[in-house]
């Protein structure tokens, strides 16, 4: 027996990358913007798409695929507001991955928009593309001001960022100002909106933003 | 550990292919800007290489830094910031990839 070494140059996000291009080619086919909508477990993910399906579904054919770790609470949400869902339950896995939606995209090809809810985090969705148009990463204020700061690269990546039930930020002593300054310190052109979905602050800067966007995929 | 999966299944093949008792060093390069943890990376590599040809094998990581220059007035930065001191928005290019660059083996 003898040893080698042996040159590799092997790319081990080549299979993701590959399936994110052909989501992209498939969303792009059928006319579908995509998004994938990023942020904690209570951060009103779920609610944003509730919402916006309660305020377009009657011109806009809305799609939902939910990522979960398990259980299907986000599904029944969506599909009570007419929106068209599939559930991905991730299992051990932290994030949705190319893969999964490419598995799942199909039955979406009648579709204007769809959405990704990834799995609830600020982590590990963010080293994967799934062949979205746009990335929205959503915080709240209950989360603590400084959770932009401590997770720079979702932010820095995303083109919208979305600061949520700024209405209780007296509540929890919360700084919106700081929050929006510390997104902007990372990411110098993504869209910032100041929201609180159950008080309806910001839920129209998000519609105009969405039919621009939806308006660009036509 | 997913990725770890991946670099696991790709040594194999290429061991196979190069007909390796053994595989006994891995070279992986892993981008800066990825969130992946290293320690978390070289126990799941321990772990899953069990009871395969690369059991024990050194898992050598090499980290990459990405490349962030304004492109107004050229500055380097040494960490992604949005927008430079003299106004420019900072490109951030790299630090994403992890590539396996050489695998020791005994054939």
């Amino acid at each position: 027996m003898h040893r080698i070494e042996v040159d590799a140059e092997i790319d081990i996000l080549d299979i993701d990358k590959r399936l994110a291009a052909e989501n992209r080619d498939f969303l792009k086919k059928h006319g579908i913007t995509a998004i994938n909508i990023m942020g904690a477990t209570g951060s009103g993910k779920t609610l944003l798409i509730e919402k916006t399906a309660d305020t377009l579904i009657d011109k806009v054919k809305i799609g939902a695929i939910l990522g979960d770790v398990i259980g299907k609470a986000d599904y029944e949400r969506v599909v009570r507001r007419r929106v068209k869902a599939e559930i991905i339950n991730t299992g051990k896995e932290c994030h949705l991955d190319a893969h999964m939606i490419h598995h799942a995209i199909e039955k979406f090809d009648d579709v204007d928009l769809l959405f990704m809810e990834n799995v609830g985090n600020l982590i590990c969705p963010v080293d994967f593309d799934l062949g979205e148009d746009y990335r929205v990463v959503m915080v709240s204020v209950t989360e603590g001001d400084d959770v932009i700061e401590k997770h720079p690269e979702i932010f820095r990546l995303a083109d919208v960022i979305i600061i949520n039930k700024v209405a209780l930020a007296h509540a929890v002593e919360a700084n919106v100002n700081k929050m929006i300054e510390d997104a902007r310190n990372l990411n110098a052109i993504a869209k910032i909106i100041r929201m609180d979905l159950k008080k309806n602050i910001g839920f129209n800067e998000w519609l105009e933003w969405l039919e621009e966007a939806l308006s660009r995929s036509k | 550990m997913s990725f770890t999966q991946a670099i696991i299944e790709n040594v194999l093949k290429l061991a196979e292919e190069k007909g390796a008792k053994k595989v006994s060093k891995v070279v992986v390069e892993l981008g800066d800007l990825l969130l992946i943890n290293p320690e978390q990376l070289g126990f799941c590599f321990q772990v899953l290489s069990c009871g395969t040809i690369a059991e024990g094998a050194t898992l050598e990581i090499k980290f990459v830094k990405p490349h962030i220059e304004c492109p107004i007035c050229g500055k380097h930065h040494s960490y992604p910031v949005a927008i430079c001191e003299c106004g420019g928005i900072v490109k951030v290019e790299g630090g994403k990839d992890i590539i396996i660059k050489r695998v020791e083996m005994e054939v």
